[in-house]
């Protein structure tokens, strides 16, 4: 298929998306799902030597790189949109449809652009069209979530561009290489503080826990996948190696662990979990290794099919019961026992259980950090590791726990359809590794590994340490849980830094100005000028008594009384600015004398 | 097959609690007891007792040698030769104590900042 072999699958999506706008519903959620299987094949067709440049502003635009990393976040970003549109069959939404596909399309535009014009041109639209999946649950809540959200991504997008045309202004290059980006160091730490803000690395992880769980039913699964994701790719392609993010990281998964312990709500719960995978990726960039960054792209593909899975299990819950909150569910076992099943799997994916997805990809980040003798790492990595089984609370408070009489019906078939797919991949890809591992960048490390027999038989002893560190975690867990009570509260995340900074920031401001204004208006207003018009009345009064006092001593009899009354007289003219016409010829006199004078003596 | 075994008794300990009603039905819907069924305990502690025992089988070589990490292991030229934490990622029994460990640690971490980091959910109320 030559076909699409020019078009970089960004455009694919993003055209399409307007294109079915005009679409009726039927038509346009057909076009959805099959413009996500489109974007699949015309990922899958392209080959290496792929080309698409444009000229932008004198630059030009490389549109199209393709590898096997590219290749690799395509494949797996197109795979989940297609399993996301099929799970909102019965969601009604004409611009979340658009939004999200606006969103995949410029996700792929990032993924696959060589130059960082065009990764940022995409990185800002990604910003823009995922606000929309915020916006569309209409909600007082939700709308507050999306502007602090596209606040955020504009100031990291900013802090990005920055550091772009740092490093286009030092080099005079736009490739985006880690050689270009690591040529001027401070353009570098601007581009990374830049990633790391979309990549919600502690501690500018808030924004994610903070919108996402705002969003609509589909669009925290679309969330779930892309933002994040995008962040991880460009720290592959321009950070690996760098070892500041080995400690981010490590605290970043961890953090994620204590969250998700503190929270009640499932989807905030789901939004802490993501943080913590990215840790686990973000350190494997940090060890930056072939096997480390084989590790973060195969962990980045699972982390997608679990983290969507567990979205939809939950968004199948709240589309059926409109509840989310640990201590509002429970016991749903018997009404939803498929979404149950789908649970289970995402919950044993994503802490790793042999036989899942999760368990093939992870043990390559903590192979490669434990083979570079990153000692504390591999101890914080195992430390998140362990604690994973926090997330297999979500099943617990939603179908088991307290019985809260909650009947809902099973799923509608649709989102069954989704879950059943993404939880076929969990367990297909757990099972025949090689199959992920094929599709890596430095495959070729894992050729050995990529195999039932060494991933399970020859490496039993594997399988065995890592249930028991999961069984005893989650014995203790289970033990422990009446010391974690779930309590109808939310939790304190950096976001009080700027969500209460921004009301002291207004209080501040409001007592700063409000009072100078205030303070101003007393010295100026009601001072000042009052006492400045006084003068202006007073010291000419002042000025002429002085002069005709003498004057009047001579001419009048020199009777105190009457001299009084005449400065009285006097000053009482000044303050009315009403002179007999005598004395204004008088004065009109003396400055004509007095002009005369001063001509002369100039002259 | 053992690997099978293992993973679908892992996957019974789920499915056994949900075959189970909850032992005690809670009156009051809204607060937050833990209900565990009294199998489920029993399901889980023989699991973990399983892979005690497995892993003592490995001691002996009888499954092939336990998951060690040779890259912690003292040699020559090895940074991590002479770290006690790299000696005692390669004991027996290591990942089950540090897997009590790791979750202990993070609930009484989590429990402690509960103090400072929960608040009412009107928290936010009036900020923007």
């Amino acid at each position: 298929m030559e076909l699409l072999n020019n078009i970089p699958p960004a455009l694919i999506l993003i055209i399409g998306a307007f294109a079915l706008l005009a679409l009726p519903a039927t038509a346009r959620k057909i076009g959805a799902i099959s413009l996500a299987a489109i974007g699949f094949f015309a990922i899958h067709q392209l080959d290496d030597n792929a080309q698409v440049k444009t000229e932008f502003l004198g630059h030009t635009l490389d549109l199209l790189r393709v590898d096997s990393t590219s290749k690799a976040f395509g494949y797996i970003f197109t795979l989940s949109a297609f399993g996301a549109f099929i799970f909102s069959w019965a969601e009604r939404c004409r611009l979340q449809n658009t939004a999200a596909l606006v969103y995949i399309g410029s996700a792929l535009g990032v993924v696959f652009a060589g130059d960082m014009i065009s990764w940022y041109l995409f990185w800002e639209l990604m910003a823009v069209s995922s606000t929309f999946l915020v916006l569309a649950r209409n909600t007082k809540a939700s709308r507050l979530a999306a502007q602090r959200y596209i606040l955020v991504h504009l100031a990291g997008g900013l802090i990005l561009l920055t550091g772009i045309l740092l490093t286009i202004n030092s080099t005079g290059l736009t490739a985006f290489t880690q050689e270009n980006i690591s040529q001027n160091t401070t353009a570098k730490w601007f581009i990374l503080i830049g990633i790391l803000i979309n990549a919600a690395a502690v501690p500018f992880s808030s924004w994610l826990p903070d919108a996402y769980p705002e969003s609509t039913v589909f669009g925290g699964i679309i969330l779930s996948a892309y933002t994040t994701k995008t962040a991880v790719y460009t720290l592959v392609r321009g950070f690996p190696g760098e070892e500041i993010l080995i400690p981010i990281g490590c605290i970043m998964a961890i953090y994620g662990i204590i969250y998700a312990l503190l929270e009640n709500d499932m989807r905030r719960i789901l939004a802490y979990s993501i943080v913590n995978q990215i840790g686990f990726m973000v350190c494997g960039v940090g060890v930056g290794t072939q096997l480390a960054i084989a590790g973060v792209v195969a962990h980045a593909f699972c982390h997608i099919i679990y983290k969507a899975l567990l979205w939809m299990s939950i968004g199948a819950v709240l589309h059926r019961t409109g509840k989310s909150k640990c201590t509002e569910l429970g016991g749903l076992y018997k009404s939803m026992p498929i979404t149950m099943m789908m649970a289970i799997i995402g919950a044993l994916s994503i802490s790793a259980v042999p036989l899942t997805c999760g368990f093939v990809s992870k043990t390559l980040i903590t192979a490669a950090t434990e083979q570079q003798h990153y000692l504390w790492a591999w101890y914080a990595l195992e430390v998140a590791s362990a604690g994973v089984f926090v997330y297999a609370c979500i099943p617990f408070y939603t179908f088991f726990n307290v019985d809260r009489g909650l009947r809902p019906k099973e799923a509608p078939r649709a989102m069954i359809t989704g879950m059943a797919l993404m939880a076929f991949l969990c367990i297909y890809i757990g099972l025949n590794p090689g199959h992920l591992y094929g599709i890596l960048p430095h495959g070729e490390v894992l050729t050995e590994k990529a195999s039932f027999y060494y991933t399970y038989i020859k490496h039993f002893d594997k399988v065995v340490t890592v249930l028991q560190m999961l069984l005893f975690s989650a014995l203790m867990f289970f033990l422990l849980l009446p010391l974690l009570k779930r309590t109808p509260t939310i939790s304190i995340d950096f976001d009080w830094f700027y969500r209460k900074g921004a009301k002291l920031f207004y209080c501040a401001m409001d007592k700063a100005f409000n009072n100078l204004n205030k303070a101003a208006e007393r010295l100026v207003i009601k001072t000042f000028l009052p006492a400045l018009t006084q003068f202006v009345i007073v010291a000419p009064a002042t000025l002429t008594v002085i002069l005709l006092r003498p004057v009047w001593r001579e001419s009048l009899d020199a009777d105190e009384k009457s001299i009084k009354k005449r400065e009285q007289e006097l000053i009482a003219k000044f303050s009315s600015g009403t002179f007999p016409v005598a004395y204004s010829a008088i004065f009109v006199l003396i400055f004509i004398g007095l002009l005369v004078l001063i001509g002369r003596a100039t002259g | 097959m053992a690997t099978r075994k293992k993973a679908t008794r892992k996957k019974i300990s789920s499915s056994d609690v949900a075959a189970k009603p909850p032992a005690s039905q809670d009156d009051n819907p809204t607060t937050d007891s833990v209900c565990l069924a009294p199998k489920f305990w029993k399901v889980i502690l023989t699991a973990c007792a399983v892979t005690v025992l497995l892993e003592i089988l490995m001691q002996f070589h009888a499954l092939g040698s336990a998951h060690r990490h040779p890259h912690f292991q003292f040699e020559e030229g090895n940074p991590m030769s002479d770290s006690v934490l790299a000696a005692f990622s390669n004991w027996f029994g290591f990942y089950g104590i540090y897997g009590i460990l790791a979750c202990v640690g993070s609930v009484l971490l989590a429990k402690g900042l509960s103090v400072f980091l929960k608040a009412r959910e009107d928290y936010y109320d009036g900020t923007p």
